[in-house]
């Protein structure tokens, strides 16, 4: 009885657990009486009803999205490790590549989605479209696992006449591991998204994304939500997966002492200026080169499937160019301002939160699982739940826009303020000062390459974001005139809005890159990777 | 091989160049071990004596001059398994057990450990972890780790063996007991021995001779040699002769 009592106790000490249950009572009660919009928010229970009614439905549309989600998975990493050992030992290609790699994380997935249905067959486009969401996320986090090799462990290999790739073998892949475990556990829930994501552009009898799609008209609050929750489920759990895999391999792994010594920096930074140049302008031609080649490989007829010049000629020399022209900028100055807006208020209230946490650790550890969490929510299947509580007005845009970037921002920002050692916090303090001088002296300027981090990382998720509203409910902008032209069979209008939308993320991305390069440099700061 | 020196370095140069500054590490470096004699080479900070070390090892290049390692090139004698090395830092795998360490270099030089675990159980008793061989080095003492250390830069069974400051980590106390626990080791193994360090008391407890070097550039100043009879015990760290010694180390050590 002892223990039983003390278990309950801790239950109840755990702010995460507790706040959860405050949540789910409250989410009852607000359903029951039906404060959110007449309804749109319906009592817990009736979606667990409702669930239940559906049993029948669920199985196979279940089945269709992880299976393909799990294949895109697979492949997506494969490609994403091998990719990252060759980066490393040949790091010419990883410069060769940055074009490719750039494109492939700025891209977002719903623009290119109806592009891959056009040019692939059957399941293809959703195994695709889940193995590019997991690519970037995994090869990143390989080289960057990778490069923060103990060098001491590597000068035993070389000590005994060994080469570069038995130090790989022996000390830098294995030493790899929890960084691997750490992509593959962000990466799963964007294989999830992926998949339905392209469910939902791409037809096909089964898979969430398509059931969504089906019910999306039917007025029924409480099946939207349990699909929602279905796949929020789905994700979150091979998000948890790999979180109690690495908790189970990172024991064994971290160094038990502190390596001060730092790894060799770039090889080619004392390079001529024109081999640099060189080298930039083939790495910002290689993604065209691959589009091209696709095209070419998959032979899908020149009508349906544009090449690089295809874009341009439709944009600007063919006959109806000038309409065309018209109306992506219409809808650009629909989609960019409301972008822009939900980007600054996310990120501004995740850095204000974020930096006000030393004061309030408390509310910051109940606060952190709900805002991890988020982070693997789907948020395709989220989007329909709030249309039906905030209307198909431009709110719903904004606040879509300003909770995909708040969350990881916040998370970002956090972990980055935890890094500064206490001994550094307390030495203002051992002085006298203030909690708002030491907010201004340490954890601003500590924050500062995180808000930076956090501004570069998030505008593709953003741009995600206002297209999916867009498509789905406010029908404005390049999210609308994307599913527009799939009905009009404008091939040319949805390569173009594709093409569009990553280049306006890849140029974003680097001019916040710009940006935060000069500051930090001037602060004496380093580019949080 | 009777005859020709554990290591030898004649003349040897190195230049580090950074972006408008150059920094010389060494400049005309001497040094030649006998075979079977334990050298310490001791100075400052920024000597060069690490740097000596590691061109030894064929870890780093030079700029000019001749290494030697038992009359071959570095990069041939270290990969045909004469040589042995330990670090500073005891440098292990953290998700290999003790004795995969210890049998790492017999993975690097591509021979089968299986073939070795006689030896490398020996070894490990040698060291003292007899009962540890299946322990992960994060379950391991600082002393301990540093043990492991030791035993894997002898699996090689090697003719040359290089220690760049073993136990700089380590407390005096245990500093002390692991001076006498090397010299029996090395006693036994009857190696060529380099150890780098910058513990005066250690290099003359445990070395033959003594290589004074000063920095900016760095080079050996003065050679001395040790009169201590083996094997020698921790009473020797208390007596006026080995004090005696010990503070005209230093002198040499500050350039009066």
């Amino acid at each position: 009885m002892a223990t039983d009592r003390t278990r309950w106790q801790g239950f109840w000490r755990s702010p995460a657990l507790r706040n959860t249950l405050v949540l789910l009572v409250a989410w009852e009660v607000i359903g029951r009486l039906k404060l959110v919009a007449g309804g749109a928010l319906p009592p817990v229970s009736d979606i667990l009803v409702r669930l239940w009614a559906d049993r029948a439905d669920y199985p196979g549309h279940v089945a269709a999205t992880v299976w393909s989600s799990t294949l895109g998975f697979v492949i997506g990493n494969v490609l994403a490790v091998v990719a990252g050992v060759l980066f490393v030992l040949f790091p010419r290609l990883q410069r060769l590549a940055r074009g490719v790699n750039i494109a492939i994380f700025a891209l977002p997935a719903i623009a290119i989605a109806p592009i891959l249905v056009l040019t692939l067959q059957g399941m293809a486009p959703r195994v695709v479209l889940a193995a590019l969401g997991v690519y970037f996320v995994t090869m990143t986090a390989t080289v960057v696992g990778l490069s923060q090799y103990d060098s001491r462990s590597a000068d035993v290999v070389r000590a005994y006449g060994g080469s570069d790739w038995q130090v790989m073998k022996f000390v830098r892949l294995r030493g790899a591991v929890p960084d691997i475990l750490g992509g593959l556990r962000i990466a799963a829930p964007n294989a999830v998204l992926g998949a339905i994501l392209a469910e939902f552009g791409g037809g096909g009898r089964w898979g969430l994304g398509t059931y969504l799609l089906g019910s999306l008209g039917r007025g029924e609050p409480a099946r939207l939500w349990g699909i929602g929750l279905m796949a929020t489920l789905i994700a979150g759990l091979s998000y948890a997966v790999f979180a109690l895999i690495s908790a189970r391999v990172l024991g064994s792994t971290r160094s038990v002492t502190l390596n001060t010594a730092l790894p060799p920096g770039d090889g080619d930074a004392n390079a001529p200026l024109a081999l640099r140049v060189a080298w930039a302008a083939a790495a910002a031609a290689l993604p065209f080169v691959l589009w091209w080649a696709f095209i070419r490989l998959t032979g899908v007829p020149e009508m349906i499937a544009k090449t690089p010049w295809g874009v341009v000629d439709y944009l600007f020399f063919a006959d109806a160019s000038g309409v065309a022209r018209a109306k992506l900028g219409t809808a650009l100055l629909q989609t960019l301002p409301i972008t822009a807006l939900g980007m600054v208020a996310g990120l501004g209230f995740a850095f204000l939160l974020a930096i006000s946490s030393r004061m309030m650790p408390g509310f910051i550890r109940a606060f952190m699982p709900i805002a991890l969490v988020t982070q693997t929510m789907p948020l395709v299947a989220l989007t329909p739940l709030l249309v039906l509580m905030l209307g198909r007005g431009i709110s719903v845009t904004l606040w879509i826009t300003i909770s995909v970037t708040f969350f990881p921002a916040f998370v970002l920002l956090v972990q980055g303020i935890q890094r500064v050692p206490q001994s550094v916090l307390d030495l203002p303090r051992a002085y006298g000062a203030s909690a708002w001088k030491e907010l201004r002296m340490v954890s601003i300027p500590a924050a500062l390459p995180y808000l930076f981090a956090a501004t570069r990382l998030t505008v593709p998720r953003a741009l995600l974001g206002v297209m999916i509203a867009e498509w789905l409910a406010t029908g404005t902008g390049l999210g609308n005139l994307l599913n527009q032209s799939r009905g009009y069979l404008d091939y040319g209008m949805i390569w173009t809005v594709a093409s569009v939308s990553v280049l306006l993320s890849v140029a974003f991305y680097y001019l916040v890159l710009m940006v935060e390069r000069r500051t930090l440099t001037r602060l004496g700061m380093q580019v949080v990777e | 091989m009777e005859g020709v020196p554990g290591i030898s370095l004649s003349n040897v140069c190195k230049t580090y160049r950074t972006r408008g500054a150059e920094i010389v590490a060494l400049e005309g470096m001497n040094l030649e071990c006998p075979p079977g004699s334990f050298t310490a080479l001791i100075g400052p900070s920024g000597c060069g004596k690490s740097t000596a070390m590691r061109i030894a090892l064929g870890l780093e290049d030079h700029d000019a001059g001749e290494v030697r390692i038992a009359g071959q090139a570095p990069a041939t004698a270290t990969a045909s398994g004469i040589t042995g090395v330990a670090f500073q830092d005891a440098a292990l795998l953290p998700w290999r057990s003790v004795a995969r360490n210890v049998s790492l270099p017999l993975e690097v030089l591509g021979r089968d450990p299986q073939r070795y675990s006689h030896e490398i159980a020996k070894l490990i008793e040698l060291v003292g972890l007899k009962g540890y061989e299946n322990s992960l080095p994060g379950q391991l003492s600082g002393g301990m780790r540093q043990r492991v250390s030791i035993a894997r830069s002898l699996i090689t069974s090697p003719e040359v063996l290089f220690m760049d400051e073993p136990f700089g980590a380590l407390d005096q106390i245990r500093r002390r007991q692991m001076n006498v626990e090397l010299q029996r080791i090395w006693q036994e193994t009857r190696s060529t021995a380099l150890l780098v360090t910058h513990g005066i008391d250690e290099a003359v407890f445990l070395a033959d001779y003594v290589v004074v070097m000063h920095a900016n550039p760095g080079r050996v100043v003065e050679v001395i040699e040790v009169p201590f009879p083996r094997p020698r015990t921790e009473d020797l760290f208390s007596t006026p002769a080995f004090h005696e010694l010990t503070d005209r180390i230093a002198r040499v050590l500050h350039g009066n």
